[in-house]
């Protein structure tokens, strides 16, 4: 290596070795600096520079799969918002439904209570009708039997003063005739 | 006092003897109520008062009992009397009697059958109508 460095030195002393002098480049500490230089280079690469890449890839893989689930989290979530969105729409339509029914059978209820009402206050008027009837007659009867005693009463009190000798024996004579019919 | 049925038949034929021409003789029916006294039967109060009811029936059934309010007169007495002969048959005893209740008009019972042609009668009657 030596032999070609200087070869190469000896090639290019001219213009180089002017640049190196006008700048005082020292070859030998440069070509030791450059030595090391490496040596610390293949160091740093074999005992940090792999580990930190592969940490680095590490949370590289990390954050894509975190980007992943993060996209698969939000897949789920609108997933699940549409599955919300279906059931509250559902759960609408049922309760528009059950109160739709709940409407119709209290319409029903309603009028079949009222139709029970109108029949229990006609039978209510009916039977008020017929007592009132009853009562009615019933007055009538008793107020007829009261005045018929009465105008017996007046009669028994009176005719037996008022009959005659003719009446006793016409009387008598129609009581005769029922013998013989 | 329970009367049998040997008591009542023989009753009835004790009756059927006092019986003359479909009448009952008075006469008769006191000898056989001495007859069967005399008897001393077992069965003698038993006959004797099937007999008795025999008896007040066939008196019952041969009484005109005639109710008026005032004393009728002799003619209509007489009219009633035949028509009640008429109906029933000779044999009939009839029986006047006044009664004031009666209002007006005559009652005529003869056994089970009346003829009532009072002014009470009228007016119950038109009590029970109303």
């Amino acid at each position: 290596m030596n032999a070609f460095i200087l070869l190469a030195v000896a090639e290019s002393e001219g213009q180089v070795a002017q640049i190196a002098r006008t700048f005082g480049v020292d070859w030998s500490h440069l070509i030791a600096q450059i030595i090391s230089f490496a040596i610390v280079c293949a160091v740093l690469y074999k005992f940090a520079y792999r580990r930190i890449l592969a940490m680095l890839e590490l949370r590289r893989e990390q954050i894509r799969q975190g980007i992943a689930n993060a996209e698969k989290i939000k897949a789920e979530l609108d997933k699940t918002e549409s599955q919300r969105r279906e059931v509250l729409a559902e759960a609408h339509a049922q309760g528009v439904k059950f109160i739709e029914e709940a409407r119709a059978a209290a319409a029903r209820v309603q009028r079949e209570e009222t139709q029970k009402a109108i029949a229990t206050a006609e039978q209510i008027m009916a039977k008020a009708r017929e007592a009132a009837a009853q009562d009615h007659d019933r007055m009538l009867a008793e107020l007829k039997r009261e005045v018929g005693n009465l105008v017996v009463q007046a009669t028994t009190a009176v005719t037996g003063k008022i009959l005659t000798a003719e009446d006793q024996r016409r009387l008598a004579e129609e009581t005769s005739k029922q013998i013989m019919a | 006092m329970k009367i049998t049925k040997q008591a009542k038949r023989e009753a009835k034929q004790l009756y059927r003897l006092c019986l003359v021409n479909g009448l009952l003789d008075e006469n008769r029916v006191r000898g056989v109520v001495q007859r069967v006294i005399s008897a001393g039967e077992r069965d003698c109060p038993s006959i004797l008062a099937h007999f008795l009811r025999l008896v007040k029936l066939n008196y019952a059934e041969h009484t005109a009992t005639i109710e008026s309010t005032v004393p009728l007169p002799l003619d209509l007495r007489t009219t009633v009397q035949t028509e009640l002969t008429q109906r029933y048959g000779p044999g009939l005893t009839t029986e006047f009697i006044e009664r004031t209740e009666l209002i007006g008009g005559m009652r005529i019972r003869v056994g089970c059958d009346v003829y009532d042609g009072s002014v009470r009668a009228r007016l119950e009657a038109l009590a029970k109508s109303f």
